[in-house]
């Protein structure tokens, strides 16, 4: 009996030995939760490229959008002793404390997507998110570059700009690259400025009602997709042909929307890519190499669609709609 | 007593409406629509997109008129539209272009949405009625888990339809005017039948009185209570279809986010109370339309992003301080001594 236990025991052992043999590299990721398709998206390319990669292992928490679900998934990882962490926070605040006891544990940190507040008092390896400014920059700068090139670049121009839930990141950073670009195009007239939470049943009753309160609407500016997809509905609705009465550029390039510019209701959208996997699969690799990183914010490649392309926006030049969106996986 | 409550929303609204008249004269202009079959103008914006908060706050005044809330409401708009949206699109959990067909029949599309969310209520019913729940407890389950059952029927994804008599719903034309004000009118007219035609009414106020007292009198309080559960899960089931038939997709997040909150407002603000009793469906319909009202304002005046909040409980503070019996007492007061 005792000989048949110490043999099971020793099993056992080497069994375990042996399998934290072979799967070297235990990843952990904290996800915010299932939120939005664009989430969806995210969670998958990057679930997808960790588990095939041999010789790695992947821990997984979906928080259900819930910071104190957050905090006890890191703790977790801390107590499971994982190789690496992977990090994105449902809001910005709050962190400090889990994550400076991330740092105690030493277990090296990866930041993605959204940056926490306390990011300059840890410490980090790699940060990559995207870059909101840069998108609601090209936004403007996009419908400047398209009246140019219809020759309209002098005509008085009246903008609206549909913003996203006030206080998101993604609402105050596109809200500040609007405006700055709006700067650059004297042309173009900003009228008015309204949130339409990123919502398609918000976006379609604030258009409503701006199609009664202005007299002219040129352009409009929906800082994402599902807004605009809304709006569409509206200016339909008010007998005016979307994309051509007015002029309408969405955000984050999901598939509704180049359905949207191929029919021809749309002109443009602005990408903001979910798949981080290629960035964090180099990161890890660099970094298990004994790489360093820097701590800067790495943004991802990010393309502009629009109905014919060709349109130069200084750092990228905007692609034809119908030429990519057989490629496009969200 | 219960007319002058009324009364303080009827002139909220009109006072609210007199502001917009001297600001913007053309805010009333109402125009023909010939593209879609319809009138054209922000009183009809108005009334068309306060129809799913009208429709819900029906069945909130019974349940508030019975001493109870019911938080789910939200979530089952949420689950109405991806029941219709899954019936609609079963083929495809893939993203694909879409198209004018349905899978199921389109009855089937329209029914058991509204089936899933009468049983839901009847299942809130049966907790408060016969488990002696809290209401607010126990519709707190079905708002939490609600939008978790809606995530689950559609895997987490947004589909869009294409198809063309789902879309009459929330965006048709009937009657020069937008469908959805047209099921609103049905729904009040039913609910007002119903509760003041029928004794169901007068069964309501006389549980959320006296619950104990209404029994002894031979009322079975407990399916009265049961009654108007199952009959607010039916109207949140109407008023998720009204939603997803406006945006053409399920969206399970956004879908009824918050209703139940302005559901209990638009109750409150049309003078019912929140101890039961005496309710009005007339007032409730009012508190609804005075709240799209502020909404629409909001848009039509471009008051910024970051005020609107501020700006929406302004108003509904004062209406409600308005309303609250000092300040009602105060008035009665002073118009006594006018009089003598």
């Amino acid at each position: 009996m005792r000989t048949k236990l110490f043999a099971f025991v020793l099993t056992l052992a080497v069994l375990f030995t042996a399998s934290s043999a072979f799967a070297d590299v235990t990843i952990a990721f904290s996800q915010i939760g299932q939120e939005s398709d664009w989430r969806t998206a995210n969670t998958d390319d990057i679930t997808k490229a960790i588990t095939s990669h041999p010789g790695w292992k992947f821990v997984y928490d979906d928080a259900q959008q819930k910071q104190e679900n957050q905090i006890k998934a890191l703790r977790n990882f801390i107590t499971q002793n994982v190789d690496y962490i992977l990090f994105t926070g449902v809001v910005s605040t709050g962190w400090d404390e889990v994550l400076k006891e991330v740092n105690e544990a030493e277990i090296p940190l990866l930041l993605i997507d959204r940056m926490p507040d306390c990011a300059d008092k840890i410490e980090y390896e790699a940060a990559f998110g995207g870059d909101f400014v840069e998108e609601g920059r090209r936004q403007i700068a996009w419908v400047g570059e398209y009246l140019k090139a219809k020759g309209r670049g002098d005509e008085a121009v009246n903008v609206v700009i549909m913003e996203g839930t006030t206080g998101a990141s993604a609402q105050t950073g596109r809200t500040e690259g609007n405006l700055a670009g709006l700067k650059a195009y004297p042309n173009l007239k900003l009228i008015a400025q309204q949130s339409g939470n990123f919502t398609r049943a918000e976006g379609q009753a604030v258009m409503e009602s701006w199609l009664k309160s202005l007299d002219k609407i040129d352009v409009l500016i929906a800082q994402n997709d599902d807004m605009a997809l809304g709006a569409i509905d509206a200016i339909k609705a008010a007998g005016k042909v979307p994309g051509k009465d007015i002029i309408i550029v969405g955000c984050d390039s999901v598939k509704a929307a180049f359905d949207a510019i191929l029919a021809g209701d749309m002109n443009c959208t602005v990408e903001c890519t979910p798949l981080y996997s290629k960035f964090v699969v180099d990161a890890l690799e660099k970094l298990i190499a004994g790489e360093k990183l820097g701590k800067e914010i790495v943004h991802p490649a990010e393309g502009v669609f629009d109905t014919e392309g060709g349109i130069d926006l200084g750092t990228v030049t905007s692609q034809k709609a119908a030429d990519v969106i057989a490629s496009r996986v969200y | 007593m219960k007319n002058s409550k009324i009364l303080g929303a009827v002139m909220a609204e009109v006072l609210l409406l007199l502001v917009c008249l001297m600001i913007r004269p053309d805010f009333f202009s109402i125009s023909y629509q010939p593209s879609t079959g319809m009138l054209y103008g922000n009183i009809i914006d108005i009334l068309n997109r306060s129809s799913e908060i009208t429709i819900i706050a029906m069945g909130m005044t019974l349940i508030i008129a019975l001493g109870g809330t019911d938080l789910s409401v939200g979530a089952l708009v949420a689950v109405a539209g991806a029941v219709a949206l899954k019936l609609l699109r079963w083929d495809v959990l893939e993203y694909n272009t879409p198209g004018d067909y349905t899978v199921c029949n389109f009855f089937w599309v329209l029914v058991l949405p509204l089936v899933v969310c009468t049983l839901m209520g009847m299942f809130n019913g049966f907790l408060v009625a016969k488990g002696g729940m809290q209401p607010i407890i126990a519709t707190l389950i079905l708002m939490v888990c609600g939008r978790g059952v809606a995530q689950i029927l559609t895997d987490g994804k947004q589909f869009t339809t294409g198809y063309a008599p789902f879309k009459v719903i929330g965006q048709g034309a009937f009657l020069w005017l937008p469908v959805p004000i047209i099921i609103t009118v049905v729904v009040v007219a039913f609910m007002a039948w119903f509760t003041r035609k029928t004794a169901f009414g007068t069964f309501v106020e006389a549980v959320g009185i006296n619950r104990s007292a209404s029994r002894l009198s031979g009322i079975n309080a407990a399916m009265i209570i049961f009654i108007a559960f199952a009959i607010t899960g039916l109207l949140s089931g109407i008023s998720g279809l009204i939603y997803s038939s406006r945006i053409m997709s399920n969206d399970s997040n956004n879908a009824g986010l918050n209703y139940e909150m302005d559901a209990i407002l638009a109750v409150v603000i049309g003078g019912t109370s929140m101890t039961g009793g005496k309710f009005s469906l007339a007032g409730t319909v009012i508190g609804s339309i005075l709240i799209r009202t502020i909404v629409t304002l909001v848009y039509y005046f471009g008051i910024v992003s970051e005020a609107t909040m501020a700006f929406k409980a302004l108003i509904i503070a004062v209406v409600i301080v308005l309303q609250s019996e000092p300040v009602r007492k105060y008035f009665a007061k002073r118009k006594g001594a006018a009089k003598s």
